[in-house]
């Protein structure tokens, strides 16, 4: 109820000073027209009070847009020419003016809703079916008052929108650009990983074997069976442990449980394997698309692998939920914090993140602690 | 002989320790970072410095960078230097200032320990030792190819060899045949690659191994 009322009374404001400020306009309108008629055969005189009005009319523009700002905050960063402005201004009163009628009839419609009110307090009401029936159409009046507000703002947002904000050309230059430099991003994010995986293989398996090896070797060439057979004991175990250590990288390297059981089943498994206490909460309802479940799981995995290994935390909380068509995950945990969003991690993550066009927000102060949040749209 | 080994694996370290320690060889110090291996061979310079090219903190090169350093300041310190994957850079930075107690070896060959005991001496002595992939790889992808294909793929054969670093008497012993024989086909050879004024093994192996490489 709160929120509506609030909504409300921001409307009404806005509503409110955009007529006042639409009498501005008019009379700007009205003036430049006035002045435009005497220059009309001279382009020179013309040129001049169309760039005084133009100059003009990018202040009054500019007032609209932090009027606005709070719906349209995009409109305050855009650049318009004062071309733009001027046309702007120009049709804007129009919306301004139609807020001011609406307006009028809200409060009429509340005058005669309310009439039977105060004329029964007042005087002794001597028509009751009269007042009765004025109420009605007070009534009839405010629902349509109530209809006309929220139309007149929405038509005000589309006309600041359609004249101010950023042109079909500029959004379409800068989604390429962001485009283009996600598309470079995730190529760095590959070659990172390509890179970590050889370095799991060359500095892991590699020497797990290379001892396992050394250690067949060394039984075969002793001539004293019994230390033969202890030799190829341990070649035993360090084979158990080079199988553990490649399962283990297989698994960093794309968690096959993510097809199999899904994100929550494969987040489980982070919580299961991570040295630090995890609080799991996820609410998903529907299996989000498999290239966003797979960057939502190494958001977390990678999360918590660095609070457990950087922030020297002592248990993280994470929680995944997916809702109209985003799904938001948020790894905190109780470290001492000071994590670098440029870090080959993060960074990598970020790319990753930014490719599904999502966000991610690293919030971690020195002393703690680190909250990182990811949102991803998943349609 | 007296070994330093150095490799971020302690699995790995251990594991090459014990086997040294099996062959009768003494390992005076374990370490796993560059930092660790420069303060111990200057604390007590074993023969022979066993060097992992990757360590931390960047695991590039730096076991690399670090053995180069050693042979600067301790030259009666020998340096194997033990690699992942064949890096023909690293060969040909190992070769650019050293003209001997110098190899270079993958990391696997850890595993033929005759092999790797056979390099570990060569290097103790002065001499070189080159992996035989590395060595293939330089002589089969020689930007210096047309002398190459002067050679007979016996002369081949005794090249590779030559370039890993063995002696005329190896070689001779591997590919089963007299010395004087490997001699005259190591005399074809410097002809053919015009690097007939060179004299002394390590000396011809780098040679050999530089006029490849470069």
């Amino acid at each position: 109820m709160r929120k509506v009322q609030a909504r409300t009374t921001r409307i009404v404001s806005s509503v409110l000073v955009g007529v006042a400020y639409a009498f501005a306009e008019l009379l700007f309108t009205l003036l430049t027209g006035l002045c435009l008629v005497p220059v009309l055969g001279s382009p020179r005189g013309k040129r001049a009070v169309l760039d005084r009005a133009r100059a003009l009319a990018v202040t009054l523009a500019g007032r609209q847009c932090v009027r606005l700002a709070r719906s349209a905050p995009e409109l305050l960063a855009s650049a318009y020419t004062p071309d733009r402005a001027l046309r702007y201004v120009a049709v804007r009163w129009t919306a301004g003016m139609l807020g001011g009628l609406v307006l009028g009839t809200l409060l009429l419609g509340a005058l005669y809703a309310s009439s039977a009110l105060w004329m029964w307090a007042v005087t002794e009401i001597d028509a009751p079916w009269t007042v009765f029936f004025s109420s009605l159409g007070g009534l009839f009046l405010v629902f349509l008052g109530v209809h006309g507000l929220h139309g007149v703002a929405a038509l005000d947002m589309r006309l600041a929108r359609h004249h101010l904000g950023p042109s079909e050309q500029t959004l379409l230059e800068r989604r390429i650009a962001e485009l283009a430099s996600t598309r470079a991003g995730v190529l760095d994010a590959v070659h990172d990983e390509r890179r970590r995986i050889e370095r799991y293989l060359h500095d892991g398996m590699q020497q797990q074997l290379v001892a396992l090896g050394m250690l067949l070797a060394r039984a075969q060439r002793s001539g004293d069976p019994a230390r033969s057979a202890e030799l190829v004991g341990q070649a035993h175990e360090v084979a158990r442990r080079t199988l553990d250590e490649l399962r283990d990288v297989a698994w960093r390297v794309y968690p096959a449980a993510l097809d199999e059981s899904g994100l929550h089943a494969a987040l489980e498994t982070v919580a299961e394997r991570s040295v630090l206490p995890v609080r799991l909460r996820v609410s998903l309802g529907r299996e989000p698309p498999d290239t966003v479940r797979t960057v939502a799981y190494f958001v977390v995995s990678e999360a918590v692998t660095n609070a457990a290994k950087h922030a020297r935390a002592t248990r993280a909380e994470v929680r995944v939920g997916l809702r109209r068509g985003v799904l938001s995950v948020r790894v905190k945990d109780d470290g001492h914090g000071g994590a670098d969003p440029e870090g080959s991690g993060l960074l990598g993550l970020a790319r990753r993140v930014a490719a599904l066009d999502g966000r991610l927000w690293v919030d971690s102060p020195r002393g703690g602690p680190t909250v990182l949040t990811a949102e991803l749209p998943c349609d | 002989m007296r070994l330093i080994l150095a490799d971020d694996s302690t699995l790995l370290r251990e594991g090459l320790a014990r086997l040294l320690a099996d062959e009768g060889h003494e390992v005076t110090a374990t370490v796993g970072d560059a930092d660790a291996l420069l303060e111990a061979v200057a604390a007590d310079p074993p023969d022979v410095a066993v060097v992992d090219v990757r360590m931390p903190p960047t695991h590039t090169d730096e076991g690399l960078r670090a053995a180069l350093r050693i042979r600067e300041r301790h030259p009666g310190v020998g340096v194997l230097v033990l690699s992942q994957y064949v890096e023909k850079r690293y060969a040909a930075e190992l070769l650019e200032r050293n003209t001997e107690a110098v190899g270079y070896l993958l990391k696997d060959r850890v595993v033929e320990i005759d092999e790797f005991l056979d390099a570990l001496a060569r290097v103790g002595s002065g001499r070189t030792a080159f992996d035989p992939e590395v060595v293939r790889r330089l002589v089969s992808r020689s930007t210096h190819t047309d002398p190459l294909q002067r050679l007979t793929p016996r002369e081949r054969g005794v090249l590779e060899l030559m370039a890993q670093g063995h002696t005329n008497a190896a070689v001779a012993k591997r590919l089963y045949v007299s010395q004087s024989a490997v001699e005259k086909h190591c005399n074809a050879i410097f002809d053919k690659l015009g690097l007939s004024g060179t004299e002394g093994y390590s000396r011809r192996v780098l040679a050999v191994l530089r006029y490849l490489g470069s």
